[in-house]
């Protein structure tokens, strides 16, 4: 057994110290721990860890096969997201104790506080004191068991699993109902506790979901609706607002679809590259001459992501797109040599094997995320928002939740699937930095860890990502696209993405961040024309969302969330994914890639640069008042708009 | 967004580990906020009443000017000091505090006026800050501290932690949170005369209570109609002359834990800090319920 004293080194010395004893099949015994954070993060080792003392947030997180004991109390967050093994606390947890668990056994002696396994989705967290509010708060699946009282309104939204109590129901949450055990049930449960040399022979009550807000009652109109850029200018109560109140009268609800917001917002056709007419041709050899490579997120010491040019693929989730499309997007980012994200909803092996690196993103409901995944990943992202959605959880329709897609998830099959619109442990930038940190030591700090984030109070959030310790921000404007979200939220929230791109440059400029911390834009760049305007405001490299889906057979019908895409793309059914030709898309999408590249290339050699880095605002003009206003840039609407210098160019 | 902690001792005999205990703290949960720091320390050592300003760079000018704003509201001066980002100034004087605080604000940045409270709080960490201003050394009955991560405001020594309830003497805050309701509570108070130094939340929920105590009000009485009247998320502590208290609000999003034995009660965000009192030593602590206050006095 190895003795660590963490009175004498660091904990990330000691997380080190740990994994190099259990890779030895050493056991381990930490002394001095005082409450400290962090601590067994990431273990993946069947050994014994024995914490002498209390330990702090996330203890035992992100572990697999390990078995701790912890002599006195922990933090919030104890067994987050762990995958197996066992975690026995000899005192009290605080909130969200066993929150995201995908398998293992989390036991808790005393007291627990509030939201006590939220969002968990197998194993078993038992507490033998009192609970807190909210315990089971939107769990997926597995089970709690609570010897003492449940505090109030157990069971708020879960979806899945069971939740037992010894002591008295305090009061059930929405969609909470009371069930009947059986004596299996008892018997398993005795012996659970047995086996923690627990002494309980009372009798329990059992809480499930009721069901009643699983699905969504009446469907939409399946008729395809108008497209949303056909009503006529100027007449208020024209066809689409008509078709709406319609549809809404028969729902009673608000509406979801997919795609981007459809409004008309000062955009990048509002702005203008001041291309000087004597260099156009001087332009033709640009792909050669001209450096589009860059790198991402070593700010704080990780390996940077490696790009051929400033273009990421945006991330959309498995779930959202099928299969299919997720591995041809995959593909297609390792021809082109730039980066592929999975978006919410973990991560495929086959869209791992193909993809050349890997953003993997993690979300409130913490579906499919967990340690052996992370470490395959060449970089970590927390969603905290996108552009279409600002302040909203995932949407998937029961549709989608395919057996397949269930298990990587983690989840039920076939429920309409929501996850919280906040991350358990995420309620302000103090708790952020602590998550930012558990990632870091649960992958050797070796990860660029970023954030996406839709474009609301842009001016403090992007001051928050910065003191945070991001590597990169991938900020989303209101032009960004869905797979599924209230239109009302589409439309109307959130703010353009040229103003996302100013507000969070100013932001930066206010507290002297300087320019260390990259700003990834996204939301309606179409192609490589915006791609140099947002990189000239000031963005170190853009997302493309719908422009790769377009360019890899998507029709733009806008009824991604209905699971029914016929060419394949926004479905899980496997008559609508068997049209879609992973090969013949990968290679359109990568050819549009290549496209892009040309255009940021010619661009950026016809305005006088050799390096992307180069473009500045000096090289743009607003063509509207609207787009001046939001930019501060020069407004000139007599400019040539970029493309005709294009098409002199070809 | 940041961390907060308090201490309360039960008996003057370790009075002498204010400062060092509260320092300890903070630099316990540093991580929550690493912009600024601050302390609000009970000292009872004080000849007459302690008022500190913040000066800025023109301070030979703001120093003048407040000297004669305490010869206009006739205070007597008895001491004075210059000190890190503060100019701190001893003076006798009787009559009404709320009066004389907003003519001495009007002079400078005041950040507190007590007949024992003393706000000490500066951009840097809890370390940096007793470098300048020697915390580990002050001796003192009770105290609250804070550390910070600027969000929505500027990082200047006036924008940190604690607040003094301006024009009540002795009433401090230290807070973690939000609150909603915030304008409309504020214009509520405007409109019976009190004045607002900041846009800053925690300074409405000093001025709040300190209202409720100056009419008659206990401060368990106070904390109890914070829980309903405030909106939004927090935990926060607030100290008095006598003693400090807590409220937490019903959603329990802002973390609280706090231990207590025969000699001390001390309330931090989170345990590392109050484990700092006492290294190598597991406690038994206790996690406020949601919704709920209590004060300690002595
Ligand atoms: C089908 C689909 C699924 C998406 N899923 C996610 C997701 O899981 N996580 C995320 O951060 N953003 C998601 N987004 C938003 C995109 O990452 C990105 O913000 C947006 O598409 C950018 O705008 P663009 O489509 O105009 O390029 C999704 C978008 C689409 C179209």
């Amino acid at each position: 057994m190895v003795t660590l004293d963490l009175a004498q080194i660091s904990v990330r010395d000691a997380n080190t110290a740990m994994r190099a004893a259990a890779a030895q099949g050493e056991d381990i015994e930490l002394v001095n721990p005082d409450a400290r954070h962090h601590l067994g993060v990431g273990l993946v080792a069947p050994v014994k860890v024995t914490i002498r003392g209390s330990a702090g947030y996330f203890c035992a997180g992100l572990s697999h096969g390990a078995r701790f004991e912890i002599d006195s109390n922990v933090g919030w967050g104890v067994g987050d997201s762990l995958y197996d093994g066992s975690v026995v606390v000899g005192g009290n947890a605080s909130a969200i104790a066993g929150v995201a668990l995908r398998g293992g056994e989390v036991v808790v002696k005393g007291n627990i506080g509030s939201r006590a396994g939220q969002v968990m989705k197998a194993g078993t967290l038992l507490c033998c004191g009192n609970a807190s509010f909210l315990a089971g708060y939107m769990m997926y699946g597995g089970r709690i068991i609570l010897l003492g009282d449940s505090g109030e309104r157990v069971g708020e939204d879960m979806s899945g699993g069971a939740i037992y109590v010894g002591g008295r129901v305090q009061s059930l949450g929405a969609d909470a109902k009371l069930a009947e055990i059986t004596p299996e049930e008892y018997a398993d449960i005795y012996a659970f506790l047995a086996k923690y040399g627990i002494a309980f022979e009372g009798g329990l009550q059992k809480i499930v979901n009721a069901g009643s807000k699983l699905r969504y009652g009446v469907n939409e109109p399946v008729s395809r609706p108008l497209s949303y850029t056909v009503a006529e200018e100027g007449t208020y109560w024209n066809a689409k607002v008509a078709e709406d109140i319609h549809a809404k009268a028969l729902i009673g609800r608000y509406r979801i679809r997919g795609y981007g917001a459809a409004k008309a917002a000062p955009h990048f056709n509002d702005i203008a590259l001041k291309i000087d007419p004597e260099r156009i041709h001087a332009a033709s050899d640009a792909l050669a001459t001209v450096n589009l490579k860059t790198t991402l997120g070593d700010r704080n010491g990780a390996k940077p992501l490696e790009l051929s040019m400033p273009v990421l693929i945006a991330p959309m989730s498995y779930g959202a797109l099928s299969k299919s499309t997720k591995i041809a997007l995959a593909r297609a980012s390792k021809l082109a040599g730039v980066v592929e994200n999975t978006g919410e909803g973990g991560m495929l092996p086959e869209q791992r094997a193909e993809a050349g690196q890997l953003i993997y993103q993690c979300l409130s409901g913490r579906l499919g995320w967990n340690i052996h995944d992370m470490l395959k990943a060449d970089g970590l992202e927390i969603y905290i928002s996108q552009g279409a959605k600002p302040g909203l959880g995932g949407q998937l329709m029961a549709k989608k939740v395919t057996k397949e897609l269930a298990a990587v998830r983690g989840i039920p099959e076939g429920i309409d699937l929501r996850s919280p619109s906040r991350h358990p442990d995420i309620m302000g930038a103090d708790d952020l930095v602590i998550k930012v940190e558990e990632f870091r030591e649960a992958t050797g700090y070796a990860k660029p860890i970023s954030i996406k984030m839709g474009a609301g109070r842009v001016r403090d959030d992007i001051k928050i990502a910065y003191k945070d310790g991001f590597d990169f921000v991938q900020l989303d404007g209101m032009q960004g696209s869905t797979g599924a979200a209230s239109t009302e939220v589409l439309e109307n929230m959130g703010i353009p993405t040229l103003a996302a791109i100013q507000e969070a440059l100013e932001g930066l400029r206010e507290i002297d961040a300087g320019d260390d911390m990259p700003i990834v834009l996204m939301g309606g760049v179409k192609d490589g024309v915006d791609a140099v305007k947002a990189l000239a405001l000031g963005a170190s490299a853009v997302a493309m969302g719908t422009a790769a889906l377009i360019a890899g057979g998507c029709i733009s019908c806008m009824q991604c969330h209905v699971g029914n895409c016929v060419v394949g793309i926004a479905t899980q059914d496997p008559e609508h994914e068997e049209r879609y030709k992973i090969d013949v898309q990968a290679k359109a999408i990568a050819r549009y890639l290549e496209a892009v590249r040309w255009q940021i290339a010619t661009l950026t050699k016809a305005l006088g640069h050799s390096d992307f880095r180069q473009l500045s605002r000096a090289d743009l003009v607003a063509l509207t008042p609207e787009a001046a206003a939001i930019t501060g840039l020069p407004y000139d609407p007599d400019y040539h708009p970029v493309e005709h210098v294009l098409t002199e160019v070809a | 967004m940041c961390g907060i902690a308090g201490i309360f001792f039960k008996n003057a005999e370790t009075n002498a580990n204010l400062g060092r205990a509260l320092v300890d703290m903070l630099d316990g949960c540093q991580h929550r906020g690493l912009d600024s720091t601050g302390f609000a320390l009970y000292e009872n050592t004080f000849k007459g009443l302690r008022l500190r300003f913040i000066v800025d760079d023109d301070s030979e000018a703001t120093v003048a000017r407040v000297k004669t704003a305490l010869a206009q509201q006739g205070a007597a001066l008895l001491s004075e000091k210059r000190e890190g980002a503060s100019f701190v100034v001893e003076v006798e004087y009787s009559g009404e505090i709320r009066p004389f605080a907003y003519a001495m604000e009007h002079a400078a940045k005041l950040v507190s006026i007590g007949s024992s409270l003393d706000i000490i709080k500066d951009v840097g960490t809890a370390h940096d800050l007793d470098g300048v201003y020697g915390i580990r050394s002050i001796a003192g009955s009770h105290g609250v501290g804070h550390v910070r991560l600027a969000t929505e405001s500027e990082v200047k020594p006036e924008a940190a932690h604690p607040f003094w309830a301006t024009g009540f003497s002795d009433v401090a805050i230290v807070h973690n949170g939000q609150i909603t309701n915030y304008w409309k509570m504020r214009r509520r108070l405007e409109a019976r005369g009190f004045e607002f130094r900041t846009d800053n939340d925690s300074e409405l929920i000093a001025v709040y209570l300190a209202e409720k105590l100056a009419q008659g009000e206990t401060l368990e009485q106070a904390l109890e109609q914070s829980v309903d009247d405030l909106d939004g998320v927090f935990s926060f502590l607030v100290s008095t002359k006598d003693g400090i208290g807590f409220a937490k609000d019903r959603l329990a999003a802002k973390p609280m834990v706090m231990f207590e034995n025969d000699d001390l009660v001390a309330i931090a965000s989170e345990e590392v800090s109050l484990n700092r009192l006492f290294p190598g030593r597991p406690l038994s602590t206790t996690e406020p319920a949601p919704g709920t206050f209590r004060t300690w006095s002595h």
